[in-house]
Order: structure tokens, then C-alpha cells, then sequence
């Protein structure tokens, strides 16, 4: 019982909301995980502003009796920025790159209620390029992918996608496999 | 009571609905919108902290004596 239910935290089987039958997701996509490590170091940093405070004032808080008032102000200063990390978490979260075997879904988050979802057929797709930009992307072994449709110039650019190189794989073999008709095969 | 400790319960009070409103706004994305293993441990470990530091927060609240604040 308490096995299946923490099974939720370990298997997924990646579904989505309008997922069709028979369709299998083959690649979930998400930005690299360092394109969200800079709000969370700041945000982090922020939470030991009352540790510092605490450390110089103390001696002042503690004559005129503000201990608890100052304990209870840095529990409400760590809540706010304990929101700030979790809401930069759930951005990078739902930011998505769905690849199954039929289309590409790319869902983009820009705030709470601030969202643009993007279909690519797989028969739509001309040819795929890859961007990796700087220093830190060709280290890190991330990049833009940029995926050409058959219609008006149209383009599909998917940021900082960790292991462009593949991706581009698995999408021009998902593209190939559509017309050959062969099932397509990630490991 | 005196009007100071109205203002400041009132305060608190609505920072805590606006707290428990952002962080119902952010489980609910994760939990409704969330692909994968990965949001559900995000909504998991958010939930849970939450409790935590809000127990921890009225706690330290009900440790409060305002009335310090008030020059004698």
C-alpha cells in the first residue's frame, strides 16, 4: 500500500493532458537544470540575510527583549523567499519539450497563468539544427534546438535543451520512422 | 487588546492567507500541469516544508509579546 503510493515519486509514465491512443512519449524535455541555478543561488543567499541581522544585532535584540519578534520576522523572511525558490522550481518544471511518437509538444510557461502550448506534427518536420552558445552550454553539453516545419517558415526553437545532439537524433528518427513506417527506438 | 496587537495579529494573519494562497497557486501547477516524477517530488517536498515552517512560524508568534515594541 505505502509502496505504491511513494511509486508516484519513482515511475511515470510521462503522461500528458491530450495525449492520444496509442500515442508513447518517447522524450521528456526539460531547460538544463543550470539555466534555474542562478535564481536559486540568489534566492538562497537572500535566506541568510537574518542569520547576518542576527548576528550583528544581537546583543540589541536581546536588551530590549525582540528575540521573538526577530526569530518570528526571519521565519516570515525565510517563507517568502522559500515561495520565490519553489515558484522559480515550478517555472523550470512546467516548461516542457514533450517528443512522442506522432508530434512535439512544446509548452511554455511565462507565469502562473501565463502559458503557450505549440504542436509540431511528425510529418511536418523539414530539418533540425542545433545551437550551442558560450562557454558554459558547450561545457555543460546544452543548447537550442531548432526544428524547420514544412509549413510558411514556420520554426519550432526549443532553449537550453541539455544533450542537443541527441535530441536531434531522436527527432530525425522519429521523422524518418513516420515515413518508413518502423517504430522508433530510444535508449 | 490594544489597537497595536490588532494591527499586527491582522498582518499576520494576512500574511499566511497570502502565503497559503501562493503556495495552493504553486501545488496546484505541479500537481495539475506537471509532467513526470519530477514536479510530483517538487509539490511533495514544497507541501511538506510548508507545514513545517508554518507550524514553526505560529509558534514563534504566539511566542510574541508586542507590547515590548511600545516605548515605556
Amino acid at each position: 500500500m505505502i509502496k505504491s503510493l511513494f511509486s508516484i515519486f519513482r515511475d511515470s509514465p510521462n503522461s500528458f493532458e491530450g495525449q492520444e491512443k496509442d500515442e508513447e512519449v518517447i522524450l521528456l524535455l526539460r531547460r538544463h537544470p543550470f539555466t534555474v541555478l542562478l535564481s536559486l543561488t540568489l534566492f538562497s543567499l537572500a535566506c541568510f540575510v537574518p542569520i547576518v541581522v542576527g548576528v550583528v544585532f544581537w546583543s540589541y535584540l536581546s536588551t530590549h527583549g525582540w528575540l521573538n519578534l526577530y526569530f518570528f520576522v526571519s521565519n516570515v523572511w525565510l517563507l517568502s523567499f522559500w515561495l520565490a525558490i519553489f515558484h522559480s522550481l515550478t517555472m523550470y518544471t512546467l516548461n516542457t519539450v514533450i517528443i512522442t511518437n506522432r508530434r512535439i509538444i512544446d509548452s511554455d510557461q511565462h507565469g502562473f497563468f501565463n502559458r503557450q502550448i505549440a504542436e509540431l506534427h511528425s510529418h511536418r518536420i523539414q530539418d533540425i539544427s542545433i545551437h550551442t552558445n558560450g562557454l558554459i552550454e558547450t561545457m555543460l553539453k546544452f543548447g537550442d534546438v531548432t526544428v524547420q516545419t514544412a509549413a510558411s517558415e514556420k520554426q519550432f526553437t526549443f532553449h537550453q535543451i541539455p544533450r542537443p545532439d541527441r535530441v536531434k537524433d531522436v527527432i530525425m528518427q522519429i521523422a524518418r520512422s513516420r515515413d518508413s513506417g518502423v517504430k522508433t527506438m530510444v535508449q | 487588546m490594544l489597537p497595536l496587537e490588532i494591527i499586527f495579529n491582522i498582518l499576520v494573519a494576512g500574511i499566511f492567507l497570502v502565503y497559503w494562497g501562493v503556495a495552493f497557486i504553486i501545488l496546484y501547477h505541479l500537481t495539475r500541469f506537471g509532467i513526470g516524477v519530477q514536479p510530483k517530488k517538487f509539490a511533495a517536498a514544497f507541501l511538506f516544508s510548508s507545514v513545517v515552517f508554518s507550524g514553526v512560524a505560529i509558534i514563534l508568534f504566539m511566542n510574541i509579546d508586542i507590547n515590548l515594541l511600545i516605548p515605556q
